[in-house]
């Protein structure tokens, strides 16, 4: 899959890197645990007047409004998802304080060894390399460890491949 | 309308945190639920007088006929990008000055007044919306649901508004 990518678990240390592992349309993703505020169960969010087609809507946590990002979306997938998917708020990655992420299921934290991490190749999934920090083997498939910053602060669109 | 009002339990000396509290208008336009502070609203007016629409559904600004007067109209749900080809039957104007201009505001229903605690109301988020966060006051709670509080100031500054206001 490509070349290690030691960059990807922190500025070319070889520490191990912790992330949670998700699944959305049937393939497995993760993103730094460092992020992860706290995972809540998805409640309808309030639809908000003119929102971005990946944008479902706000909703309030703990007295904080958190915009409520669907990853099937942002990823460009039509169908509509489970009945209940799983929602990880994101500190720290985007123009909003926190940012919930729809998943469809969140299975486990995982540590990465260092030397596990490879560099992307030019796509993944259909996914450009630019939004992914690497890919890894979880369990005898593919994992994409996605840069969620990157993900949340552009528009370009993306389209999941089957 | 805003009242601020020191909180004081019995038998204390000691002084709460003031509690401040503005009535809002609440509105739907589409499945949204909205709100607008009362202290600027001139009249809840039926949505007669509106200048007959040759106008596409996506037209924000249309004409309001208002005692002789021609006053611009936001059609809210033309701005909020929700489907409507006609106006509802339940349909109000919410007239109200935006920065310094009368403003007519065209909601699908008025749903009555209720109290907020200003200090409660938070910005819209970034991400959560494409228009101008001008726009909005800010969010607020009130029984498990999130009201989505106007700004008519921010109205008031649309290129829309403000062209009409010139001509």
């Amino acid at each position: 899959m490509g070349t290690q990518a030691s960059h990807a678990t922190g500025a070319g240390n070889s520490t191990d890197a912790n992330v949670i592992l998700f699944q959305v349309a049937g393939k497995s993703f993760a993103v730094d645990l460092t992020q992860v505020e706290r995972i809540i169960d998805y409640r309808e969010p309030t639809k908000t007047p003119r929102r971005p087609p990946h944008v479902d809507g706000v909703l309030e946590h703990q007295g904080r409004y958190v915009p409520v990002v669907n990853l099937r979306k942002r990823l460009g997938v039509s169908d509509m998802g489970p009945a209940h998917p799983a929602v990880l708020l994101i500190a720290g990655a985007g123009p909003d304080p926190v940012v919930g992420l729809v998943v469809d299921q969140v299975l486990r934290v995982l540590s990465l060894p260092a030397d596990g991490v490879l560099a992307p190749p030019p796509k993944v999934f259909g996914i450009r390399a630019e939004y992914i920090r690497g890919v890894a083997n979880a369990g005898g498939r593919p994992l994409v460890w996605l840069d969620v910053t990157k993900l949340l602060t552009t528009a370009d669109a993306i389209t999941l491949l089957a | 309308m805003e009242s601020r009002t020191l909180v004081r339990r019995p038998g204390r000396g000691r002084v709460e945190a003031p509690v401040a509290r503005e009535q809002v208008l609440l509105f739907r336009v589409g499945e949204g639920l909205y709100g607008i502070g009362i202290r600027g609203l001139w009249e809840v007016l039926a949505p007669e007088g509106i200048t007959s629409l040759p106008t596409p559904p996506y037209q924000v600004c249309t004409a309001l006929a208002y005692r002789g007067q021609r006053l611009p109209l936001l059609r809210l749900c033309a701005l909020f990008g929700t489907s409507a080809n006609s106006v509802p039957a339940g349909a109000r104007v919410l007239l109200t000055q935006g920065h310094g201009r009368p403003l007519g505001l065209l909601v699908d229903e008025v749903l009555g007044v209720v109290d907020v605690d200003t200090r409660r109301i938070a910005p819209m988020p970034a991400q959560a919306s494409e228009l101008t966060p001008e726009f909005f006051r800010g969010l607020v709670s009130r029984e498990d649901k999130v009201i989505i509080l106007v700004n008519e100031d921010g109205l008031g500054t649309m290129a829309e508004v403000v062209q009409f206001s010139a001509t």
